[in-house]
């Protein structure tokens, strides 16, 4: 069941007893591929190498250098026991214990002696669960995915009927859509006085393309008459939103849905003013939905910066003064404000998303935000396919650069090497606690390890890069070799020095040449009066 | 002298080892792993060295080994060391070790006899 084409999936046994990881070993390695550690530090080690290619870890309290509460306490801090599932094995079955493990996240206990069906059916139930779980979560991110692309679809379609037939650019409608979410942002950054949620706006900004969709009632000679409009066509042209309106109420289904009602407020409403003379019901101040203000605002602005068949567009600048100077209709002064403060970020947005792939971009948006606010989704296969992806590149080109390349971890602190700088170095491809470790001095002695460390520690988040030159003792001789590494910091407020990656080259012909050019030099100079 | 009288010899509980991990194959198998086993000796150096820490990580896993293989006497004054040594040295534990050790010969004991007799 769990052999597909001859892989099976990785289990990682952390107990400090060879006897005990046999006993297991000999229980699960037909069907799964055993790894093995004694101790702590070679439990992180390994989850550290093999990322979540580990299915389950069965793991045991009390082992040398970190026990298994230490283990579970940097799975904690790494977010690993999200994705990989730990079975704890112990005789220490007292009750606080069983309740610490718990909560550190274990997905079950088993008290020794154990029970040798209990433990292969649990450790087949867990993989199981965790596979279906992930299974689920990308099943679910997909459908969210398709579904948003599919609804923005539809209304991207619909706006662009209206457009077509209007004459207009096509990108009258995104531009609202950006406008209107911008605008939304900014409001509830200034005040309370709308309860808008995260939804709200994204329901807003949906429904603002369907601002004029009124219009397609409207007899193209009016709608795309070049000269003024008569007073009589005025008053046609005035009822589009009157009849959006109308049409999306008479919708024989669907009228109660949240998108629909907020999609009639704005076609209602988009052409009403915050002083009451506006049409078609002359509703005044927050009468007017905030939905229709904010697309009335978002329409007038993007009307004045696009060109017409009756008028050239006007500069960024020139259209906020016009409506700032209420030239262009009366506003809440709130969203006058929201202009004023988002006008920056407005102008930029508009010019850097002038291309069909922003589309997609406002989908990827809606999308991750979603997922951002179920929590657990936020790890999701993706993501996790996502990093095995990176950690297999990094391993590719690790193997193919015939470069010492080492990647450090302050807490627990452990470094790794590239296989080709291991090799070369004569050193394992994971040393935990390095500066501390005799294989490690023997080849930079202390001194140079406290000094490096200090550099290291001394960069900045701004510019965490350094170089340092070194000897290193390599088959008994001492050689040169340049260090150029970068700190890794968190981003906290106060960032933390998480450790380090880097390469070390041999720069030992190259240094020897130039102290003999240096040396000449001076010979040189001195022979000279 | 087969498994089971070797079980006897060393005062475990054959049954519940069979019971628990299925295979007669399989336990006959750990059982003469025990042998080799580093825990004990590791626990004597530890000793040695006033080390006890790593004492009673020892004990600890003779314990875990013990319950495992129900070897039921060792495991009882494995376990006793064990508790002992879990806040350092004590008087206590020093009147521990003579029974451990006793047990521990006689565990070793049974096992080379079956070991010798399997040919």
């Amino acid at each position: 069941m769990n052999q597909e084409q001859g892989y099976k999936q990785k289990i990682l046994i952390a107990d400090d007893s060879e006897m005990n990881r046999a006993i297991l070993t000999d229980m699960l390695e037909n069907e799964y591929h055993i790894i093995e550690a004694e101790d702590g530090m070679q439990t992180l080690a390994a989850l550290q190498t093999y990322g979540t290619e580990i299915s389950l870890v069965l793991l045991d309290i009390v082992m040398p250098k970190l026990d298994g509460f230490g283990v579970l306490k940097v799975m904690n801090q790494r977010h690993w026991i999200e994705d990989i599932p730990v079975i704890m094995i112990s005789s220490e079955s007292s009750a606080s214990h069983i309740d610490r493990a718990f909560e550190m996240g274990i997905t079950d206990f088993i008290s020794r002696p154990f029970d040798a069906t209990i433990v292969h059916r649990r450790v087949v139930n867990t993989i199981l669960l965790y596979a279906k779980q992930k299974k689920l979560v990308s099943l679910v991110a997909d459908q969210i995915c398709e579904k948003e692309q599919q609804n923005t679809l539809m209304i991207n379609i619909l706006s662009h009927i209206v457009e077509f037939r209007n004459g207009e650019s096509g990108l009258h409608v995104l531009h609202i859509h950006i406008l209107t979410e911008l605008l939304l942002k900014q409001l509830i950054q200034i005040t309370d006085r709308y309860p808008l949620s995260h939804s709200d706006i994204s329901l807003i900004s949906t429904a603002s393309a369907l601002h004029d969709i009124g219009k397609i009632s409207i007899p193209s000679e009016i709608l795309n008459k070049p000269g003024r409009l008569t007073d009589e066509e005025f008053t046609v042209m005035k009822t589009h939103s009157m009849r959006g309106a109308v049409m999306l109420d008479e919708l024989p289904i669907h009228k109660n849905e949240p998108l629909v009602k907020t999609a009639y407020e704005i076609c209602r409403w988009h052409h009403e003013r915050y002083d009451g003379r506006g049409y078609p019901d002359g509703l005044k101040g927050d009468e007017i939905p905030i939905s229709a203000q904010i697309v009335a605002l978002a329409d007038v602005y993007d009307a004045l910066t696009s060109e017409r068949v009756y008028k050239k567009a006007f500069s960024h600048e020139t259209a906020v003064r016009m409506i700032l100077d209420g030239q262009c209709g009366a506003f809440n002064p709130l969203l006058m404000q929201c202009l004023r403060e988002t006008e920056m970020t407005l102008q930029e947005e508009l010019a850097n998303n002038d291309r069909p792939a922003y589309a997609n971009q406002i989908d990827m948006e809606t999308i991750v935000e979603e997922m951002m606010r179920h929590e657990e989704l936020a790890s999701s296969e993706r993501s996790l396919q996502l990093l095995e992806h990176e950690r297999m590149k990094y391993n590719f080109f690790a193997a193919m650069s015939n470069e010492i390349q080492f990647e450090y971890i302050e807490t627990p602190s452990m470094v790794t090497l590239s296989s080709w700088g291991a090799e070369k170095l004569g050193l394992p491809e994971t040393i935990m606690d390095p500066h501390h470790d005799s294989r490690i001095l023997a080849i930079f002695n202390e001194e140079t390890l406290q000094d490096f460390s200090r550099a290291i520690r001394s960069t900045t988040p701004a510019d965490p890069v350094i170089q340092y030159d070194c000897q290193a003792m390599l088959d008994g001789t001492s050689r040169w070799f340049r260090v150029i590494s970068r700190a890794t910091w968190s981003s906290d407020e106060t960032p933390q020095y998480l450790g380090a990656i880097g390469k070390a080259v041999d720069i030992h012909e190259a240094r020897l040449r130039f102290n003999s050019l240096l040396e000449k030099t001076k010979d040189g100079s001195d022979a000279k009066p | 002298m087969n498994l089971k009288e070797c079980y006897a010899a060393l005062e475990g509980d054959y049954e519940d080892v069979i019971a628990r991990l299925r295979s007669e194959r399989l336990v006959q198998k750990f059982v003469l792993k025990f042998l080799n086993d580093p825990s004990y000796d590791l626990l004597n150096r530890s000793l040695e060295n006033a080390d006890y820490g790593e004492a009673f990580r020892a004990a600890h896993t003779i314990k875990g080994v013990c319950q495992n293989l129900s070897f039921t006497k060792l495991y009882h004054s494995s376990q006793l060391l064990t508790e002992a040594l879990r806040a350092g040295w004590s008087q206590e534990a020093a009147q521990l070790v003579p029974q451990l050790t006793a047990d521990y010969q006689q565990t070793i004991s049974a096992i080379r006899t079956f070991q010798e007799e399997m040919g």
